[in-house]
């Protein structure tokens, strides 16, 4: 359907206290408009330092419509480079990840350092006289922030501070890297890709919904109501359903959390710690134990967070860990990069239950992700009608309670999403 | 040689462990999953790698990496009513070819078929193929060929995929 051109000046007319208009998730020109406005401003997630250990270790990735490579160069440093020729445009470096002293470009043979500095041009003796290689080095992103090994980038110059957007945030990765003994994570366990034909906010939206679990994931949970076991030495998992298809009571108790600039977080109370037990996670236990100590283990195995999210598109889930990064293809097509996260310090066998698990419930074949993949499909098939433009968000409207700046509210309901709409406005009106 | 643990050469006809292989796809198109799962042993593993030459399925991700235990979950699921990723259900069509025999273990009454595999799966005016080489170690049970370890390497196992329901 051929969408009227839009003012830019009238999409904050699309957010509504309790509901947005559908253009949202159906308009190419809303969509270029968030690569610019969006992506190209806010702070991103690039990848995670222990994917580039040493000198000439580099990953590719894409921030919003740019190509990116991050790389170790040879003083130590982490540099996030515009993976794009500056002689004729070609995209320097293909390969997801690799070790390379030098970046050359498949065209004409420029060739770059891992800092991005423009070391040789064959056949200089043709270059104009005026030509400084100074010129010509590969565009590093304006700005880069890291906190305790992942690594964000921003593509605008100015703006939000990365402590001012990360700040209180820090606690919910802090929850993720502190379970392992060693106090690091590391994404070296290869990753999930999957693609599903929908608007990228339709996933964004999902990672803190505990509305849709007991409807979208009924396959996945037993005549008792009960989820099967998603964590290592978990007998089985959380109860979902009551009887009569109702929502279990203890799944209603969740509640979900807000911070400001579209970040969120929704709680974990229905998991019964005391009879996590099984070999491997025994183990894991004693020796994070030996680390930290036995109270400090006890307070970090506690569950406290199901699912986070650091707008606009990454996830950590606390729950079988994983980090989900979702990233726009275009309007109405999304891809999704989940990494297992790999606890150091922590045994084989105990990665190993993160990882088989993690391929359970979010691969591409899983139990899990499946079902909400063909939600957003339908959901971008349903909202091409203009029979009736808004999309209603109201659930627990104005009934959020508020201290030291975090916002509360039951995870069934929909105060995340509305925060996630507020800052999806500031960055779009911000012109 | 140990008689009592040799095979007969009988079993080892490369027809044998084809017809097998056509009785496992056929299985699988005709959504007998539990048929299916059932032709694993209590200690099989159904493998579908993630990259190129996956090394272990214990310290990367995978497509599928199910035991036993994770395979009667996937099935029971594929048997409810309310899996809405198979509402409605694909249409798949498996074609096994290309088999060989590429090695045996008469000690542990074991043998490695190798095979190609195509899965045409439809649904919703949307068809999608998948290819990949399958590698099926057998061990022979109570007179019958059961699957160890049946392992799928599909040609583009590092794409980003839409949801995959059916096993391949």
């Amino acid at each position: 359907m051929l969408e009227p051109a839009i003012n830019t000046n009238d999409i904050a007319q699309l957010i509504e206290p309790g509901r947005i208009h559908r253009r949202v998730y159906t308009d190419p020109a809303i969509f270029d408009l968030e690569m610019e406005r969006l992506f190209g401003r806010a702070w991103l997630f690039v990848g995670h330092e222990s994917q580039i250990k040493k000198p000439g270790d580099f990953i590719t990735t894409e921030l919003g419509r740019y190509p990116v490579i991050m790389t170790r160069h040879d003083d130590g440093t982490l540099q996030v480079l515009i993976n794009r020729c500056t002689h004729r445009g070609p995209k320097v470096v293909n390969e997801k990840c690799g070790h390379r002293k030098q970046l050359t470009c498949l065209y004409h043979g420029w060739t770059f350092d891992t800092a991005g500095k423009l070391l040789r041009v064959p056949v200089p003796e043709g270059c104009a006289p005026a030509f400084n290689t100074d010129k010509y080095n590969l565009a590093k992103v304006p700005r880069i922030g890291c906190y305790r090994g992942f690594v964000f980038a921003s593509l605008a110059q100015a703006g939000l501070s990365f402590d001012e957007h990360i700040g209180a945030m820090k606690a919910n990765i802090d929850d993720l890297v502190d379970r392992a003994p060693d106090g690091e994570i590391a994404f070296d366990a290869g990753m999930h890709r999957y693609l599903y034909r929908g608007n990228w906010k339709l996933q964004v939206e999902n990672v803190l919904d505990s509305y849709h679990v007991p409807f979208s994931h009924a396959s996945t949970v037993s005549r008792d109501g009960v989820q099967f076991a998603r964590r290592e030495g978990d007998e089985k998992g959380t109860k979902v359903v009551a009887e009569g298809g109702r929502t279990a009571d203890e799944w209603k108790k969740r509640r979900s959390f807000t911070v400001g600039h579209g970040h969120g977080w929704t709680s974990n109370t229905a998991l019964d710690e005391g009879k996590r037990a099984s070999p491997a996670f025994n183990q894991y236990k004693a020796v994070l134990a030996s680390k930290v100590g036995a109270s400090r283990a006890q307070q970090i195995l506690t569950p406290k967070l199901h699912n986070t999210l650091i707008y606009p598109n990454v996830s950590i889930m606390g729950l079988n860990i994983h980090v989900r990064i979702i990233k726009p293809l275009a309007v109405d097509l999304t891809e999704v990069n989940i990494y297992p996260v790999r606890l150091v310090g922590a045994s084989d066998e105990m990665n190993f239950g993160n990882i088989r698990l993690l391929n359970v419930t979010h691969a591409a074949a899983s139990f899990v992700q499946t079902d909400d993949l063909e939600s957003f499909t339908r959901a971008q098939i349903g909202l091409q009608s203009d029979l009736n433009d808004w999309v209603d968000i109201s659930r627990g409207l104005g009934a959020e309670e508020t201290a030291d700046g975090v916002s509360s509210e039951f995870a069934t309901h929909e105060m995340v999403v509305r925060a996630q709409y507020a800052a999806w406005r500031d960055y779009m009106c911000a012109v | 040689m140990d008689t009592s643990t040799h095979i007969p050469s009988a079993n080892f006809s490369r027809e044998n462990f084809e017809l097998f292989l056509i009785h496992e796809a056929r299985l699988l198109d005709e959504r007998r999953f539990r048929e299916w799962m059932m032709l694993f042993t209590d200690d099989g593993t159904y493998w579908v790698p993630a990259v190129p030459n996956q090394e272990s399925p214990f310290n990367q991700a995978s497509l599928f990496y199910d035991d036993r235990q994770l395979m009667k979950t996937r099935v029971e699921r594929l048997e409810h009513p309310l899996i809405h990723v198979q509402t409605p259900p694909s249409s798949t069509v498996h074609l096994v070819g290309s088999v060989s025999i590429e090695s045996h273990d008469d000690a542990a009454g074991e043998v490695v078929v190798a095979s190609s595999v195509i899965m045409a799966d439809y649904r919703l005016d949307n068809q999608r193929v998948f290819a990949g080489r399958q590698t099926h170690r057998l061990r022979r049970v109570d007179d019958h060929w059961r699957i160890v370890q049946k392992r799928v390497d599909l040609a583009n196992c590092q794409s980003a995929f839409e949801a995959i329901a059916v096993p391949i």
